[in-house]
């Protein structure tokens, strides 16, 4: 059996000495003269070349992803190079506009590259949906969507109701929304209109760290640090309960972790707003925040309102915060210094270990990762097309 | 530059001087405006203008880098005085802006947004008046009367203009600030706002900025002509554009420089 | 008209302004609760990572008599391997005991105990060092060898004599004696290295744990996002920003690429697990997928700010070089291109900072498993980044989930390594802002 790596550095040698023979060929056809050559000879070289490369690479990638070809596919490869090499030499004629088949060739490599964003979108959707017909084939969907109760058992007989894990969801992102919101808001207001050139040189910059801190970093502060301290000062004493993780602990870190993306959208859009405006309203005697109040805010809010509902999708798919933070049982109470759990908690949980993927118990996940992301999608969605509406109308 | 005797002068600069930054934009003007007048301030382009007539109601203020020295009375007060209030000023001295500016609101809410955050009314009734009141001034009751609830934004572009000289008569100004008012407007909705700005005189000191010297010589009864920087010439409209005394004055009347 | 003199400030503008006061106030104590976050959140994680780097060790030394240790008595490595880490567990344990009487310290710890305080790890290093100098047999020799987790805590401060007291795994007496050793200069802190080289280590012995796997899996990772995403990046936001008909089908790929860039990370692993192991069966663990799944999951985030840097190359540049007769082709390539390259660039460094910290996706396809092994870049079995291993962020999460306390430090330890890794990769982008900011 042919190892593949022997057809693919044939193909390398064949593009590096296929671009060399090509530009020499496309001299000496010139008869000596390269002005009579309708491109130049080293575009006729690139031809070559990108017609043994483009060629190969989409044959491996096929080959890899039809694992069928099996031992043939280095063959198919071989084969694949050597007749784009061969083809492409015996093409070359003085009137043979080389670099309109370069370009092509290019251009073709630049649509593939487009292409790939959408295969990605294409194969979460189907990868999901896949694995989710296989558990609702083995677990009723009206028990998943309708259910309040989550107890997976690996033994058999679980129950795998999403609604718990929703309510766990939606609160702590309600939380973090509470918290990050009006600061994030204030701090872009306070940082676009009020500060001192200085002021803002420091704060801002203070802040765009905290966006560019990993999630995971913010999780082990919620683990070490607030939620204990939550339970030792509020929770305990207040008899709230006596569990560090908690809905308050994930909501508030997540809040943390919202207000630099809250603020830097807000900033921009605020920023969007004509100045003419404040004029507008300075000009009739309105006060510096009686201008934001009743006229940047309301001018803005389209674009605020499509900042919040990003920040709403950040929440609801934010996975270490919560893993670390929240707890892991699946519980619906009112009480925020209460341990509950969340959709992405689950779906780590469900997905990490000793996993058989023929089990409700593990195929779950799936089934929540596509409502997850159908969640997210909604939103994303909805406030990318409220973004664009409201920039549009102060272009 | 002759005295002229004002009895109701209304506005009073003495020695203004404006900076941006290191840049000397104002140089040492003095001028008295009269009340229940139309003044115009003509010139070229950066010659000043715009930046006086910010000056008096300091909407300079809210450029960081703008620094104002001198004297500017207005009723023999100092509006530069610490005492004052910018805030207070400006519902006395309102302003209307060259491109027409109206808030993301309705017709209604654009006109009573002044009022409201004065507290010029006592109810909403008061405030209906105030806004009808404003509008009809404004002449713009007819036309807006029926869709007061729709939004400002959706008026042509002449009655937005008028909708934001509504919104600065309702605030009952005494001296109204036009820069450059009719700059983005077709020319009937021009002749409409110029019509309007001659009526307002009856109640208002009114003082435009105007790059055009026909609309200076329709609507005002005193004249202004600055450059660069400098007021070089004040006087009655028809004397400035029939007999200037400055040569300055006159290439620019001519159109030599501009 | 009644007039109203300017300089009295009336009671409705006086409230105006307190008014104005009280919102100005908000917005500062906003800025301020952030910076708060920021602080609390840094030195929290610094100060419990930081004593991470430094770890306690004690200077012992060992009597290697051969009839223990070499049963052969020739030297023979395969009879010298038959004796485990008991085995030379117990010739520490008395090396230990004896280093103590030679300083004269009285305790009335037992030999086991005193030997206890040294790491379950110190065997196993002296274990390595006989193997690998086997002439040393029969002779004395000195050693560093690592504390045990508590004794080390004692040190930083995290195990007190109240703690212990109450502590199976360890005694007041033990950390009396380890002060005394101390105070003896027997016992002394270092710099620890071995925790950025050493691999993970099992629950018992987190004095030993360190981020060598880690680093490198890392490492790996980031090397398959940049060869992936960088070029297939770029030319799709070429493709976008310069060849792309206006038409719905492009309007769907934006809206689809700016969807991609805020789908959870989480979902990003689902689709590695569905499509890299299930489907095309690479190996789990691997750096391989997850260089994939990362790669899938930057390229939006590097496509979004070419995107930027390419519109913000003036169309008169373009024209230009169109001017003179070159293909749209050329004048991409030739004027264009080196023109977006510092912004892309940035855009390619913040989207491997992300990648660098991403950890939900990974969990997902297996890379939080226990990992000894440096993973290799290539063997003939596993492949290209076949082998398994860990990355930083995950090797974090791993530990905040162990038992001993000793693990929380080496989390926040690690976490440090991490930020310090992020903050070069922006002072990278700073630095290139800098140098190559054009205005036109």
């Amino acid at each position: 059996m042919l190892p593949l790596y022997v057809p693919l550095i044939v193909s390398a040698l064949l593009a590096v000495f296929g671009f060399m023979i090509a530009s020499r060929r496309a001299v000496s056809v010139s008869g000596g003269d390269a002005r009579t050559l309708s491109s130049l000879p080293r575009q006729y070289g690139l031809n070559t070349a990108l017609s043994v490369i483009i060629p190969t690479s989409v044959a491996v990638l096929i080959g890899l992803m039809v694992s069928s070809l099996g031992s043939l596919l280095p063959w198919i490869v071989l084969a694949v190079a050597i007749f784009g090499f061969a083809y492409s030499i015996a093409r070359i004629t003085p009137e043979f506009r080389a670099r309109r088949y370069a370009e092509a060739w290019i251009k073709l490599v630049l649509i593939a590259a487009s292409a790939v964003a959408i295969l990605t979108t294409i194969g979460i959707v189907l990868s999901m949906l896949f694995e989710t017909r296989h558990f609702f084939a083995q677990y009723d969907w009206k028990a998943f969507f309708f259910s309040t109760e989550w107890s997976p058992n690996f033994r058999g007989n679980s129950a795998l109701g999403i609604i718990p894990l929703l309510w766990g969801t939606f609160y702590i992102s309600l939380i973090a929304l509470a918290f990050a919101v009006p600061i994030g808001l204030f701090a872009a207001i306070y940082l676009s209109e009020y500060a001192s050139r200085r002021m803002r040189s420091v704060a801002k910059p203070a802040i765009e760290i905290l966006a560019g801190i990993p999630t995971i970093v913010y999780g082990l502060f919620a683990l070490i640090t607030v939620g204990p301290f939550l339970r030792d000062h509020f929770s305990q004493p207040m008899g709230f309960g006596d569990s560090a993780s908690s809905v308050m602990t994930a909501g508030l870190v997540m809040g943390v972790m919202l207000i630099p993306f809250v603020s830097s959208l807000s900033d921009d859009i605020i920023n969007a707003v004509p100045q003419a405006m404040r004029d507008g309203s300075l000009g009739l005697g309105a006060t510096k925040s009686e201008t934001i109040r009743q006229v940047v805010i309301p001018a803005a809010l389209p674009g605020i309102v499509g900042a919040i509902l990003l920040a709403a999708s950040r929440a609801i798919g934010e996975t270490m915060i919560v893993v670390l933070g929240a707890g892991a049982a699946a519980r619906m109470s009112m009480n925020p210094f209460e341990a509950m759990t969340t959709v992405t908690v689950k779906i780590v949980s469900q997905l990490t270990g000793d996993t058989d993927f023929a089990s409700p118990e593990t195929l779950v996940a799936f089934a929540l990762g596509l409502t997850l992301f159908a969640i997210t999608l909604m939103l994303n969605v909805l406030a990318l097309y409220i973004v664009r509406k409201y920039r549009e109308q102060y272009e | 530059m002759k005295d002229t005797h004002m009895q109701n002068s209304k506005i009073s600069a003495k020695g203004v001087q404006v900076y941006y930054g290191d840049n000397h934009a104002i140089k040492d003007v003095d001028v008295e405006i009269a009340d229940k007048t139309v003044t115009a301030f003509i010139g070229p382009s950066g010659c000043g203008k715009s930046t006086f007539l910010r000056c008096l109601n300091r909407m300079n203020d809210t450029i960081d880098i703008c620094r104002v020295t001198g004297e500017i009375k207005i009723d023999n007060e100092d509006i530069y005085n610490p005492k004052v209030d910018p805030v207070q000023l400006r519902a006395k001295v309102g302003m209307v802006f060259q491109k027409p500016n109206p808030f993301p609101k309705s017709i209604y809410d654009n006109v009573a947004y002044g009022p409201k955050i004065h507290g010029l009314a006592r109810n909403k009734a008061e405030l209906d008046e105030i806004v009808e009141n404003a509008l009809r001034k404004a002449a713009l009751w007819n036309e807006a009367k029926d869709r007061l609830n729709s939004p400002g934004t959706g008026l042509s572009g002449g009655q937005q203009q008028r909708l934001c000289i509504a919104r600065a008569i309702a605030t009952a100004p005494e001296i109204l600030l036009m820069d450059e008012p009719c700059s983005a407007l077709d020319p009937i909705a021009t002749a409409q706002v110029e019509e309007l700005i001659d009526e307002l005189r009856q109640s208002f000191s009114v003082v435009i900025v105007t790059h055009s010297m026909q609309q200076a010589a329709r609507v005002s009864q005193k004249t202004a002509f600055f450059h660069l920087g400098n007021l070089v010439e004040y006087d009655d409209t028809t004397k400035i554009f029939t007999n200037p005394e400055n040569p300055r004055t006159e290439s620019y009347i001519s159109g030599r420089i501009g | 008209m009644t007039h109203k003199s300017l300089l009295k400030v009336d009671a409705r503008t006086k409230k105006r302004n307190a008014a104005e006061k009280r919102f100005k106030t908000y917005g500062f104590a906003a800025i301020i609760v952030s910076m708060l976050a920021l602080v609390t959140l840094l030195t929290s994680v610094i100060g419990t990572g930081a004593s991470a780097f430094k770890q306690t060790y004690a200077t012992v030394t060992v009597q290697l008599p051969e009839d223990k240790l070499d049963k052969s008595g020739v030297r023979d490595i395969d009879v010298m391997k038959k004796v485990t880490t008991i085995g030379y567990a117990k010739i520490l344990n008395q090396g230990l005991t004896d280093t103590v009487a030679a300083t004269g310290i009285a305790t009335e710890l037992s030999t086991k105990d005193i030997g206890g305080m040294l790491s379950k790890e110190a065997a196993a290093t002296i274990r390595d060092h006989i193997l690998a100098n086997p002439d040393l047999i029969g002779q004395e020799v000195t050693l560093d060898l690592l504390m045990n987790g508590r004794t080390d805590g004692y040190f930083k401060g995290r195990v007190t004599m109240e703690s212990a007291a109450l502590d199976s795994n360890t005694s007041p007496e033990e950390l009396a004696l380890a002060q005394a050793l101390a105070d003896a200069d027997i016992v002394h802190t270092k710099f620890n290295w071995a925790f950025l080289t050493n691999p993970d280590a099992s629950d018992q012995r987190p004095e030993a744990a360190g981020l060598g796997v880690a680093i490198l899996g890392s490492l790996y990772m980031m090397i398959i996002v940049l060869v992936v995403s960088l070029p297939i990046g770029v030319a799709a936001s070429i493709y976008l920003e310069e060849f792309a008909p206006k038409n719905r089908w492009t309007d769907l790929i934006e809206v689809n690429i700016s969807n991609l860039a805020a789908v959870p990370s989480i979902v990003y692993g689902i689709l590695g697990l569905a499509i890299f192991i299930n489907f095309m069966e690479f190996n789990q663990s691997s750096p391989l997928v997850g260089g994939l799944v990362l790669s899938l999951m930057t390229l939006p985030r590097i496509i979004i700010p070419a995107r930027a840097a390419l519109k913000s190359v003036p169309p008169s540049i373009r024209d230009a070089a169109l001017g003179v007769g070159a293909s749209k082709m050329q004048s991409l390539f030739h004027h264009v291109l080196p023109l977006a390259a510092p912004g892309i660039l940035t855009g390619v460094i913040i989207g491997l900072g992300q990648a660098l910290g991403e950890t939900a996706p990974l969990l997902l396809i297996g890379m939080v498993a226990f990992v000894r092994e440096y993973p290799a870049a290539y063997t003939p079995d596993a492949g290209l980044f076949g082998e398994a291993s860990t990355a930083l962020p995950v090797q974090v999460f791993n530990w905040t989930q162990r038992a001993d306390p000793g693990f929380v430090e080496r989390a926040s330890g690690a976490i440090i390594t991490l930020l310090i890794f992020l903050l070069i990769m922006n002072a990278v982008t700073i630095f290139l802002r800098r140098k190559f900011e054009r205005r036109w």
